[in-house]
């Protein structure tokens, strides 16, 4: 600690530059991996609301719930519990004047079914009639408001927003919850058509004619995008993780290059090498405490800065995660030039 | 007792044809309160003896015995802690950590060895003694090259040791300088009882000796 502290003090230059690129690279890391949850929450948001365990399609849709269609015929054999329920789902464009619009999805739900029963409004109230929607905060976010009128793209026919809802997105979009009804005419289908899906909160089987259930694991991974977007973040924040590793172990590696004169003299004075290991690495994890220190207070500063329609989440989880991770590097890091000092030979203080 | 005592050593280094026989026989022996001179021209085996004599390695055969102790076959541990306790080095370059104050070189030895250092008011007149007493807040990179060599005999002292070993300790002072090494070490030795062994090309520092080695191809013989 003595070593390690006395020399950080007497190079502080060196040593600040290196905590500066720690800091940028924890939170780069901090940043994607909030906005690989905040973009992944915005795809599944709904689902997770619902508690959904499984969900019924045509199979012949790809797992596309805005492309699956369920006839009378395909779920005639299907005995509906309180634990399920009709979904219709379409994608739409909602309009009005003086406000901008807004990419949604819309979802025809069932007055008796879960889904409508268990929506958590933050204000307004649920839907009565087919005229009637409860939409995503995203939308209060923008400016909208209850009593506000919109067109959605599709019909000619006018919506009343009558309630806010909170954590209502699927697809990277906003829900629009309205009823069948109504997605029956934004969503031109055949008369006998019943819904996109059903949604269960069960681990349902259910099999007829085309209809057939999908875990729901399995239907969120075939969302559009959502895998290769998060193996994009992946793959990001792992590269910025062994740069952090990278940088600090040639760092110290090159620091301690330079001092293997001193250390062979003070091996040769008797001073034990795992003193001299332990300065090393107590600098690496104080390097990387001190970036990653700055990064989450910094990454705290831009979350308080964001607006709110930014999807970033920065969870505990996150917090924690990297900055474990960031000081695992700079342990690693420092094994490389740990072995170089390990194999100082006090001899070599001597000149020839 | 001598301070260091070493009969028959010797050391080869490589194995067959490549072989040097870099010491071929060793007697020597140095009492404390003396200040005893090792010469002899280049590649005659002197930095061999030293690093033999320092514990920084093994002698091929022989016996080696310090403070009355055969170190000849100690473990890396022991050897540590028998440089650590009992052996001053000073060396030519690098003897004094770049980012340490002159203070703090000497706290560092305090964290490695807890006992038997010199105390506070003993390391001030060691310090005074040597002329070094105003500066202890500097950095080793802001003294002279003779400022930084006394500093460097503080450091070998402070410790306790019961010899100091010097691998051509004047190779960058000027006359005046040497002279005053030369008193400083006989005076060191004298005052604190210790053992001064000095490998050295230098013939000015010969006035200061109270006996005098000359190494030549490996053989040791007493000059006086
Ligand atoms: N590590 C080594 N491996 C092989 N041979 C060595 C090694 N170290 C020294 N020698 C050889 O041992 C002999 C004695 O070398 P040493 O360094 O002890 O001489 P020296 O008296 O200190 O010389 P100088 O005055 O030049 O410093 C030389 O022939 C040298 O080449
Ligand atoms: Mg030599």
């Amino acid at each position: 600690m003595f070593l390690a502290l006395k020399e950080i003090k007497h190079e502080k230059l060196r040593y600040g530059l290196i905590v500066l690129i720690i800091f940028l690279i924890s939170y780069l890391i901090f940043m994607l991996s909030s906005l690989a949850i905040g973009l992944a929450s915005e795809n599944t948001q709904a689902l997770e609301s619902w508690q959904a365990k499984s969900v019924i399609l045509n199979q012949n849709a790809n797992l596309s719930m805005n492309q699956s269609v369920l006839t009378k015929n395909d779920l005639k054999n299907l005995d509906l519990t309180k634990h399920d329920a009709y979904v219709g789902q379409t994608a739409t464009v909602a309009k009005k004047s003086g406000r901008p619009s807004l990419s949604a999805q819309f979802l025809g739900i069932k007055k008796s079914e879960f889904i409508y029963k268990d929506l958590e409004l933050t204000s307004g109230r649920k839907a009565k009639t087919n005229h009637e929607v409860v939409v995503d905060q995203a939308f209060q976010q923008r400016g909208y408001k209850l009593g506000d009128k919109i067109t959605l793209s599709g019909t000619k026919g006018k919506y009343k927003i009558v309630g806010f809802v909170k954590n209502a997105k699927i697809n990277i979009a906003p829900i629009i919850y309205g009823s069948l009804a109504t997605w029956k005419k934004l969503h031109v289908t055949a008369p006998n058509v019943v819904a996109s899906g059903v949604v269960s909160q069960k681990s349902l089987s259910y099999k007829h004619k085309n209809a057939k259930t999908y875990d729901i694991k399995h239907f969120i991974n075939k969302l559009p995008g959502y895998t290769a977007q998060n193996m994009t973040f992946e793959m990001m924040i792992g590269f910025l993780f062994v740069i952090s590793l990278i940088v600090v172990a040639v760092f110290l590696y090159i620091l301690t290059m330079q001092k293997l004169n001193n250390f062979a003299v003070m091996r040769a004075q008797g001073i034990p090498s795992r003193t001299l290991v332990g300065a090393t690495m107590i600098q690496s994890l104080i390097l990387m405490v001190l970036g990653v220190a700055l990064g989450l207070i910094m990454m705290t500063i831009t979350m308080a800065a964001m607006p709110p329609v930014v999807p970033m989440a920065f969870t505990p989880a996150i917090m924690l995660a990297g900055s474990v991770g960031m000081l695992l590097m700079g342990l690693i890091g420092s094994l490389i030039p740990v072995r170089s000092i390990l194999k100082v030979d006090p001899v070599s203080a001597i000149g020839a | 007792m001598a301070a260091i005592e070493l009969t028959n050593v010797t050391k080869v280094y490589g194995k067959g044809d490549a072989a040097v026989n870099a010491l071929k026989g060793i007697n020597f022996k140095a009492e404390k309160g003396e200040v005893v001179l090792i010469m002899g021209p280049s590649g005659a085996g002197k930095s061999t003896m030293l690093t033999i004599v320092g514990s920084l390695q093994k002698a091929t055969s022989g016996k080696i015995v310090v403070d009355g102790q055969d170190i000849s076959n100690l473990s890396n541990k022991e050897t540590n802690s028998l440089r650590l306790n009992k052996i001053g080095f000073v060396l030519q370059a690098y003897n004094l950590v770049p980012y340490l104050t002159v203070a703090d070189q000497f706290k560092l030895v305090d964290k490695v060895k807890k006992q038997g250092n010199l105390s506070q008011a003993e390391l001030a007149k060691l310090l005074k003694q040597l002329g070094v007493d105003k500066l202890t807040k500097k950095y080793p990179g802001e003294l002279s090259g003779g400022q930084q060599q006394r500093v460097s005999i503080a450091r070998a002292l402070y410790a306790d040791p019961t010899f100091l070993l010097a691998d051509e300790p004047t190779a960058s002072l000027d006359s005046a300088n040497v002279a005053e090494v030369g008193k400083l070490f006989q005076n060191l030795a004298r005052s604190r009882d210790k053992a001064i062994i000095l490998v050295t090309h230098d013939e000015r520092l010969k006035q200061y000796a109270d006996h005098i080695y000359q190494m030549l191809d490996g053989q040791l013989t007493k000059e006086k």
